[in-house]
């Protein structure tokens, strides 16, 4: 905040990252890399139903099998440890291991720690149980009849959360509107699927009443004290060391299950016990299946086409647990109205049980089927209308001179220039020739279509997020916080310590970047390590794209309480005054005398051996620490017509694609795919870059590919990934990236978060396209994946409709 | 996701494999590519007594011209069939479908007669076999016997082969002259099973007419399955797109009931069957003309 | 059963000579994890769909989670831990480091060895030869985009590295 962009020495330089060599040498230790002397391995038997009671189990054989050291039912596992630990208000309860009765085909049922995976295995063969298959509900719709199958019994009813929340005059908007645009919108069932899946290594010391855990949980600081109640062990008494966590799209928050069958079996064993999902266990049971919604949404729109109000009734399928309640629908009211002036919005939630795997977060969290359903409406409207679909846009974007500007939600969007984006991503894709080409391709019987996104990428998140929708008294006002640890040893080497993992973005080299920004020196030369939950300052981890943003603030103050130190020790070498010293190249000199100056070294040395020289107020040591609460935050209402500013720091981007449908077959081939995105000042523009692709990359798989799909019997259909379709090389195309920087006036350099935008913007551009490509057959685009069979079966209908009015 | 117990065997002669066969009981299974079994094992979706891994037996492995056509080895890797200057030029069809099995790591491992063992009906080398009119030796303690591939897919996953028996040698006979081939396929993404597969053959008479067509498609049946009708609709036709309509539409009203799940249903793969006949037939054709000139 | 339970393998892993006991049903992939401690080639699937376990076998790719460890008795392995050479990184590590051609490194070493066989059996290959040839290597971080980028220039450095060390018969 202290330096302009031209002055800058390392931020907003193409870095390459510091996390890669040992990646890319195979070196690092991800969990299931790791081992300590005496580990057994678990495995889990699954349920075989989506809904069943457990009449009996017999675990009798699978005990005698030579090499097996425990066998711990859902019964005897609720003996050692409590249940998952759940953020929602209402009493549905989850177990690491069900007891009693399974409510999703793959649930946890026995546990088995073994000398082996395979030995483990072998004994969940010899398991018998007694089963009283119960019917299964698998879709919301049916869930929410009367007498359908209740997935928890003591919520009397699958509906576990109902209500609107209203902001602003959405009647009277309404009322005023000269049309009112209504689509029926479905978002699918999707996963984040990370290449690695989820693992613990828990080894518990009953002399000690201690338990150290190892694992790819991206929260490791609140995990401590969230699964305190599930292990029974008191916080202080757990220490979680981060490991390098091999990718995570929001699926790593707290990976209680594996944490708790892993530290269930140490428990009973006295013995370091891995649990390592395999990928039909992650697939399975992951708890981290993203929305699956069905949307009744309406726009009211003027005749000149300005937007005033949006209306939604959202129906989301959670699954058979809740434990982070409604966060996928409370997320995306950050940023509900997108980049547009609408001035009101009532949104109704009704979320709903079902015999699946529970929802929780998946990159997006939400707001990425918000900005899908948007976008659909206003595609929706600028064909209505007959308004061009990007002059439609330019007449509603909020304009630069209007920010830090509040949405009706109450949430702020602190800076932004939506029109300078549109503008960029125009000049970049050249609309004009693309139009010709698919008026061209439409001659010779070719579907050529042009597709269009402009949405935003809330980052930042306030944990507020997760309680408002409770209604009040307010449990208090979240800080959030990340912290880091700077230190400067006795001969001058910097070294940062942080509290949240590796978790496939780049914290480290962010860190050794902006440490080298402050102190001036080659950020090569900045050593970075990770501290385990024991010794840790309070940090949130990785999540709603805040961890660059969090991260920039917390050495940014750091830095300056070092830099407070070593100019007070310098000053005292170079009989001068603090205020006439200055950093330069990791030395401290006399302004306009450099010859007069100490090395980091020198002042590192005298503050840790040579403290009796120096001032009786100065301590030894040469550190700064700090912990970097939420930038902007405030509480939400008792009323709840206003829910506070809880993600202000706001990115925007536009995305521009060009496809060709083949609508014989109903593939899509990509011809070209333009995507500008401003998040603010740019720390590292390639790495910004990957996250983009990357994100935009699973976009695209969620719009033709990617499903999770249940049976009617609640059978999961894509528990491999055979059947789980991830999209690879040869299904995303090559990605135009660009930037504009809009800082924000909250953050540390003005930096916005980047890591979601990619995918929250992808799948309406995308759908945008196709929709286009397939306009002369009137099609309109309600439902993802768009597969090749769903596009060959529109068309066929759209013939005949054809055909039978022409006859 | 670790396979279950079983003994394991690693013969170097296909005498020593079929005794292994006789010795170790109808729960033994031969171990060829292993790129479709060992997801089996890990999965403990297969749990076999033995395992007698073939992948020693030198004399499986070749490629050798007869008769104007080949006989290769049921040890063959896709790999080797996606490469090889002989198969190339005698059977591009092979070649050609050899490509869309799985990925390069796959196809390095995977074998010919392990795909045609195994009778996957959503594989792509059991209908080339067809297209192809191969015959298939099968080896037992007992004695050689040979078999068309046309009687060979006996159901999803079923085959004529019998306990104690090895599928040792692939035949196929020689194209007629100015013939072309062609197999396209549509899968949800690369690599992946197709959805459908065809197949096709095309060898045309002096005046430039279709004097006989061979087509087979994967994917869209229990089996493999040849098209025959379609066959019979094309012989002595102009080759040009009147002709592949009125194959795709014989085709597509021959189907009975294609497979059905997640990635494809009944209908749309039907469909697919027709889109894809036509265009391989075109292309087999074009190749046809091509080749003449 | 003990006799049947444990099979000698011999096998040379990156150039090392290794021999062990293995169970017939231990894959080549949980060898060289557990029993060889090489866990640079990562477990993503076990059923051979995702790619991050290729390896080598006698320089082809192979997935290390569809092949038994007993069926490498005889042959030679390489995985990710033998590019490097003697600390430093093979021309392909450098570009996909220069690129950022990975951000969690899950799929990484796989994706290596893939490349790596790719640009022994084309020097120059084009953007859609590079997708296709990756197309069984699944990666959910990068969008792939910038994995095709290192590559390109790993094979242009390559060709460059060749050209140099070939005397040039052509000058007098």
């Amino acid at each position: 905040m202290t330096t302009t962009v031209s002055e800058r020495a390392w931020i907003g330089k193409d870095l390459k990252r510091r996390e890669d060599p040992a990646l890319l040498m195979g070196t690092v230790t991800y969990i299931n890399d790791f081992k300590v002397a005496g580990m057994l391995h678990a495995a889990v038997l699954r349920s075989p139903y989506a809904h069943a009671r457990i009449r009996a189990i017999d675990t009798s054989a699978a005990r005698a099998l030579p090499g097996v050291q425990a066998v711990l039912t859902g019964k005897e596992a609720a003996e050692v440890i409590g249940p998952v630990p759940a953020f929602c208000a209402e009493p549905v309860v989850e177990q690491a291991i069900a007891v009693e009765k399974v409510r999703y085909a793959g649930e946890a049922v026995v546990a088995v720690a073994a000398e082996s995976r395979a030995i483990a295995e072998d004994a969940l063969d010899l398991i018998e149980i007694d089963w009283e298959p119960l019917p299964a509900v698998t879709d919301a719709l049916s869930a929410m009849q009367p007498g359908a199958p209740l997935v928890h019994e003591n919520l009397g009813t699958n509906v576990v959360y109902d209500h609107v929340f209203t902001f602003g005059d959405v009647d009277g908007d309404f009322a005023q509107a000269d049309h009112v645009i209504r689509r029926r919108l479905r978002w699918p069932r999707a996963t984040a699927a990370p290449l690695e899946p989820n693992g613990a290594v828990c080894a518990y010391d009953p002399a000690r009443g201690t338990m150290e855990i190892w694992s790819n949980t991206n929260m490791l600081n609140s995990a401590s004290w969230v699964m305190s109640s599930m292990l029974k062990i008191p916080p202080h008494k757990l220490n979680f060391y981060p490991m390098y966590t091999g990718g995570s799209f929001g699926s790593k928050h707290f990976l209680a299950k594996v944490i708790g069958i892993a530290g269930a079996l140490s428990k009973v064993t006295g013995r370091p016990v891995k649990f390592m999902e395999d990928r039909l266990d992650n697939l399975m049971a992951n708890d981290s299946q993203g929305p699956e919604r069905i949307y009744d949404a309406e726009l009211a729109v003027t005749n000149d086409g300005k937007f005033l109000s949006l209306r939604l009734q959202t129906i989301d399928d959670y699954g058979a647990y809740f434990i982070f309640a409604i966060t996928g629908n409370t997320n995306m009211m950050a940023q509900i109205t997108g980049p547009y002036t609408i001035r009101s919005v009532a949104t109704g939630i009704k979320a709903v049980l079902t015999n699946k795997n529970q929802q929780t977060v998946f990159r997006g969290a939400g707001s990425d089927v918000g900005n899908w359903v948007l976008e659909r409406l206003v595609d929706a409207a600028a064909e209505q209308l007959g308004i061009d679909r990007v002059e439609i846009r330019r007449r509603n974007f909020i304009q630069p001179d209007q920010f830090p500007y509040k949405i009706p939600t109450g949430n702020v969007y602190d800076s932004g220039n939506y029109p300078g984006v549109l503008d960029l991503a125009l000049a970049h894709f050249d609309l004009d020739a693309w139009r010709q080409e698919q008026a061209r391709a439409r001659q010779e019987g070719r579907y050529l279509g042009i597709g269009l996104a402009t949405a935003q990428q809330r980052s930042t998140y306030s944990s507020t997020e997760f309680w408002f929708h409770n209604p009040a008294p307010a449990t208090g006002l979240n800080s959030t916080p990340e912290s880091v640890r700077i230190s400067v040893g006795p001969t001058g080497g910097v070294t940062v310590t942080m509290f949240s993992p590796f978790w496939g973005n780049s914290p480290e080299t962010v860190v050794a970047q902006v440490v080298a920004e402050e102190l001036d020196i080659d950020p090569r030369d900045v050593n970075v390590t990770y501290d385990s939950t024991a010794h840790a300052l309070p940090s949130a981890g990785p999540g709603g794209s805040r961890m660059t943003v969090m991260l920039a603030g917390a050495v940014h103050g750091a830095a300056a309480r070092l830099k407070e130190k070593i100019f007070k020790i310098a000053a005292h070498m170079l009989e001068a005054s603090v205020s006439d010293l200055e950093l330069v190249g990791g030395q401290v000199r006399v302004k306009g005398v450099p010859s007069s100056s100490v090395s980091l070294a020198d002042i590192g040395m005298r503050a840790y051996w040579f403290k009796l020289d120096l001032p009786p107020e100065l301590e030894s040591g040469l550190e700064g620490t700090f912990t970097y609460d939420h930038p902007y935050t405030t509480k939400p209402h008792d009323d709840r017509k206003d829910l506070g500013v809880f993600y202000p720091i706001m990115g925007h981007a536009a995305h521009l694609v060009a496809v060709e449908v083949d609508i014989e077959t109903g593939a899509v081939l990509f011809k070209k795919y333009v995507a500008v995105h401003d998040v603010g000042t740019v720390l590292n523009p390639r790495s910004l870059q990957g996250q983009i692709r990357g994100g935009i990359a699973q976009g695209i798989g969620l719009a033709l590919l990617e499903e999770v799909r249940y049976g009617a019997d609640g059978q999961n259909l894509t528990s491999t990934f055979v059947d789980y379709l991830l999209p690879s090389a040869s299904d995303v195309p090559s990605i135009e990236v660009y930037h504009q920087e809009t800082p924000s006036p909250f953050t540390a350099y003005g930096v916005k978060g980047g890591g979601e935008g990619g995918r929250m913007v992808a799948p309406p551009a995308v759908t945008s396209a196709i929709e286009d490509a397939l306009r002369p057959f009137g099609i309109s685009i309600a439902e993802m994946p768009i597969t090749p069979e769903k596009i060959v079966r529109w068309v066929k209908e759209a013939q005949s409709r054809h055909s039978r009015q022409t006859h | 996701m670790k396979p279950a117990r079983f003994r394991y065997f690693a013969p170097h002669t296909i005498a020593e494999a079929t005794q292994l066969l006789d010795e170790q009981g109808e729960e033994a299974r031969l171990l060829a590519g292993g790129q479709s079994l060992l997801p089996l094992l890990n999965l403990r979706l297969a749990r076999p007594s033995a395992l007698i891994d073939l992948n020693e037996i030198q004399s499986l492995a070749f490629i050798h011209p007869q008769n104007g056509g080949l006989v290769l080895g049921a040890l063959t890797r896709d790999a080797t069939l996606e490469r090889d200057p002989l198969v190339a030029a005698r059977q591009p069809l092979l070649a050609e479908a050899a490509h869309y099995v799985g990925h390069p790591a796959i196809r390095h491992r995977s074998t010919l007669g392990g795909s045609l063992a195994h009778a996957d009906p959503a594989a792509e080398l059991p209908a080339v076999m067809l297209a192809l009119e191969a015959t298939f030796t099968l080896q037992s303690s007992n004695g050689n016997r040979t078999i068309a591939a046309a009687a060979f897919f006996t159901g999803p996953f079923q085959t004529a082969l019998q306990h104690g028996e090895v599928l040792t040698e692939i035949h196929l006979p020689g194209l007629p002259p100015r013939s072309g081939s062609a197999f396209l396929e549509f899968a949800r993404r690369e690599g992946d099973y197709a959805l459908a597969g065809v197949a096709a053959v095309i060898s045309l008479a002096e005046d430039g007419t279709i004097a006989q067509a061979r087509l087979a498609l994967c994917s869209v049946d229990p089996t493999p399955l040849r098209a025959a009708a379609a066959e019979t609709v094309l012989r002595g036709r102009h080759p040009d797109n009147v002709a592949w309509q009125a194959a795709a539409e014989a085709v597509v009203s021959d189907l009975k009931e294609p497979p059905s799940d997640i990635h494809g249903s009944a209908d749309y793969r039907r469909h697919l069957a027709g889109v894809l006949t036509r265009r391989a037939l075109a292309l087999a054709a074009q190749r046809a003309e091509r080749s003449h000139s | 059963m003990m006799d049947d339970d444990f099979i000698p393998v011999r096998l040379s892993v990156n150039g090392v000579p290794h021999r062990l006991f293995v169970e017939p049903r231990r894959t080549l992939l949980d060898m060289l994890r557990e029993d060889l401690e090489l866990t640079g080639t990562n477990a993503g699937c076990e059923h051979g769909s995702c790619g991050a376990c290729t390896v080598l076998l006698d320089g082809q790719s192979v997935r290390a989670c569809l092949l038994l460890a007993v069926q490498a008795n005889g042959h030679e392995v390489m995985t990710v831990e033998g590019l490097a050479r003697h600390g430093r990184m093979h021309p392909l590590q450098e570009a996909f480091w220069e690129k950022q051609a990975l951000q969690c490194g899950f799929c990484t070493p796989g994706m290596l060895m893939t490349a790596y066989e790719l640009l022994q059996q084309n020097p120059d290959p084009g953007e859609e030869e590079i997708r296709s040839a990756l197309s069984g290597n699944l990666c959910r971080c990068t969008g792939y985009q910038h994995i095709v980028e290192a590559i390109r220039l790993a094979a242009q450095r390559l060709r460059e590295e060749a050209e140099a060390a070939t005397p040039s018969e052509t000058t007098a």
